[in-house]
């Protein structure tokens, strides 16, 4: 996961010193402030509150998550550029389709001059999705040029001291504020309750217990994983399951072989990369290693395989939580 | 930093004293390395673990699971920790040697970066076309290429003695520095997380089959430290008199440079870099013992060998369910270490 490895990387020491001050905007560029019915709209961003005067017109999204999420509310008309797509990943033609004429600015991370050769009037992004702390893309190097940010939710964890818990509400509360902002949260609020049932059907047979899960991203000196604060945990519970990391107080990071093989996972989720290495070498990984094999999921080969958008807030969440809740309901 | 430190009598106590305790603190930190951890194994279970046919003794024998967490996880690697802590130390003490510089370690010569960026390379642009072995055997080119661009550099240079090895190092350092740095802005996310292990260390990739790699190492250097120990005594004295003894100075600094990559090279291409117990340690032994090499250098490798074994206990159990780089621990360690030092005129 290359946003949560430089998150680790680099936001480890940061995090340490970080003191979650973050200058979001003032107040933005109004225009015909008041023109439109039911704006202005306040949403919280990083515990700070974001005034957004009239629906954007000019939006740039980073990443496969958030722009499926933009996407999932159709809002490509109100959309001049995404970033940080096709340098990392291969994109299905499903997706190149509903993205149409929208152009890719930057493949990976947008300089400050890309954004503002775009002309936006609102960033998506997030810490370590498209935005680092101290670099030159962040709310508080837009807002001069009156450009808003709207902060993925999830990546707040690595900002402000504490490592909330991750629940399905980091992306149903992040797809609200998506609406909200673009004067569509009739529609976000029906998208949401079409996930709800979408879940409910998946999970409705009830499992005896939470099966055990462990999250392999990659590493394999140590295992680079999810923690509590990372989406996979809220993914997991919402299917039944029990991250056996869930408790440490961490987004993404590592953790330590011992810690995991000694937990016992009994289903073991891979992360396809979608790039050459794919999950059968972190399969292999796994069953040379002295302690790993010995666990339930590796002696049963309980794998189950998700692409990085399915891993990080977004509506793939909800294929995840379907495909993780029948892995989980399989009888070994 | 060559001072003699303690003077003859106090010396001679020390020499007296210091290896016995030094082996009573490794083997109380081996034995708290097989116990500690972040998974839960007691004590019972880990003794039973390891004694094989006699478990019976410690009660109901181990898991499967704890065994395996014990044998195979953490014996490999405290073993890996007290060969790759010999090493360093040990190439540390034979390059400020050599070179008369109190700075020098062994990753001052571009090996690191060297490795680095072998490491780095097959992670971005070839894959692993060796199974397990591949980054082990990149590491290893990497620093090869380093060291043997080093001596290059230095050979044209006329070899105009250690400040020429020490520069020379420094450039082919930088080079290589720039080279990961590229691999990892035009690579993939996974060459980030590999550009972290590599340069802060770590002792998890320890395992039964690849710790002849570090024995190896090891291997090389005592030998050619035994071999040649008196005529790096003569070095200290200079380079004329190392002459007038019928000593090749230069030859001997080749040797010993070629002999350090080798060892290094087979460090890092398991532990990554780890920092300061190259640097550090050989002064510590030097003040113990004195400069000269048949007391000074073994002196430094059970120093090295017992520190990393510390450092990585503290960085295996230190956050609990997440493992801290060991580079971090060492250099902790390391800088309050040098801060202590600078305040004490000498031990004695």
């Amino acid at each position: 996961m290359r946003r949560a490895l430089w998150r680790w990387a680099v936001g480890r020491s940061l995090a340490l010193m970080a003191a979650g001050v973050l200058c979001v905007a003032g107040p933005a560029l109004a225009q015909g402030a008041g023109a439109v019915p039911g704006f202005p709209v306040t949403v919280s961003n990083c515990g700070d509150t974001l005034r957004i005067a009239a629906p954007p017109q000019r939006m740039v999204v980073h990443d496969l998550n958030m722009v499926e999420m933009a996407m999932a509310l159709g809002l490509q008309s109100s959309m001049v550029g995404v970033t940080g797509i096709t340098g990392w990943y291969k994109t299905d033609a499903a997706f190149l389709r509903s993205l149409g004429t929208i152009p890719e600015l930057a493949p990976k991370y947008p300089t400050l001059e890309t954004l503002l050769a775009a002309r936006p009037d609102l960033f998506f992004a997030g810490w370590y999705y498209g935005m680092q702390p101290g670099g030159e893309v962040t709310p508080a190097t837009l807002a001069p040029h009156g450009i808003q940010t709207l902060i993925l939710t999830e990546s707040c964890a690595h900002t402000l001291g504490e490592k909330p818990r991750a629940t399905m509400a980091l992306l149903y509360g992040d797809l609200l504020r998506l609406g909200t902002v673009f004067g569509r949260r009739a529609e976000a609020e029906r998208l949401i309750a079409q996930w709800r049932a979408r879940v409910r059907a998946a999970t409705h047979s009830p499992l005896p217990q939470p099966p055990r899960v462990f999250v392999y991203d990659s590493g394999e000196d140590k295992p680079f994983t999810a923690g509590r604060a990372a989406m996979p945990t809220a993914l997991i519970e919402a299917a039944g399951g029990r991250n056996v990391l869930g408790d440490v107080a961490m987004s993404w990071g590592t953790s330590a072989w011992e810690t995991v093989a000694a937990s016992d996972p009994q289903v073991i989720v891979l992360l396809d990369y979608q790039n050459g290495q794919g999950p059968e070498h972190l399969q292999k990984i796994l069953q040379a290693h002295p302690a790993m094999r010995l666990t339930e999921a590796v002696r049963q080969r309980r794998f189950v395989t998700l692409r990085y958008a399915e891993l990080t807030p977004g509506p793939a969440n909800i294929d995840a939580i379907e495909k993780l809740a029948r892995a989980l309901r399989q009888s070994p | 930093m060559m001072s003699p430190g303690a003077d003859a009598a106090t010396r001679s106590t020390l020499r007296r004293t210091v290896p016995p305790l030094l082996a009573l603190a490794l083997a109380l930190l081996v034995m708290l390395s097989l116990t500690a951890g972040s998974a839960p194994v007691s004590w019972r279970e880990a003794a039973a673990a390891l004694a094989g046919p006699w478990a019976g003794l410690f009660g109901a024998p181990a898991s499967d699971m704890a065994q395996a967490i014990v044998r195979d996880l953490r014996l490999p690697r405290v073993v890996l920790a007290l060969l790759v802590g010999a090493t360093l130390a040990l190439v540390g003490g034979l390059l400020q040697s050599t070179t008369r510089n109190d700075l020098a370690d062994p990753f001052l010569f571009g090996l690191s970066s060297g490795a680095s960026t072998g490491a780095v390379a097959v992670i971005t642009l070839t894959g692993e076309w060796l199974g397990a072995w591949t980054l082990p055997a990149a590491t290893f080119a990497g620093a090869s290429v380093a060291a043997g661009a080093v001596l290059l550099l230095v050979r044209r240079a006329g070899g105009q003695g250690p400040a020429q090895t020490v520069l020379a190092g420094l450039a082919v350092s930088f080079l290589f520095g720039a080279l990961t740095h590229g691999l990892v802005f035009a690579g993939d996310q996974r060459a980030a997380h590999a550009v972290v292990f590599w340069s802060l260390g770590g002792l998890g990739l320890a395992r039964w089959d690849n710790l002849w790699l570090a024995c190896l190492g090891l291997a090389v250097l005592a030998v050619f430290i035994w071999r040649r120990h008196r005529a790096l005594d003569a070095l200290l004295a200079g380079d004329d008199t190392a002459h007038s003894l019928g000593i090749a100075p230069e030859r001997l600094r080749t040797q010993a440079f070629v002999v350090a990559a080798v060892a290094t090279a087979c460090c890092v291409a398991l532990a990554g870099v780890i920092g300061f117990v190259g640097l550090m340690v050989p002064h510590l032994a030097r003040r113990l013992s004195g400069p000269l090499h048949a007391a000074f250098l073994p002196l430094a490798a059970l120093l090295g060998a017992g520190l990393l074994l510390a450092s990585d206990l503290v960085a295996r159990t230190l956050l609990g369910s997440q493992e801290l780089p060991v580079g971090i621990v060492t250099a902790g360690i390391g800088a309050l270490f040098v801060m202590a030092l600078l305040r004490r005129p000498a031990v004695g």
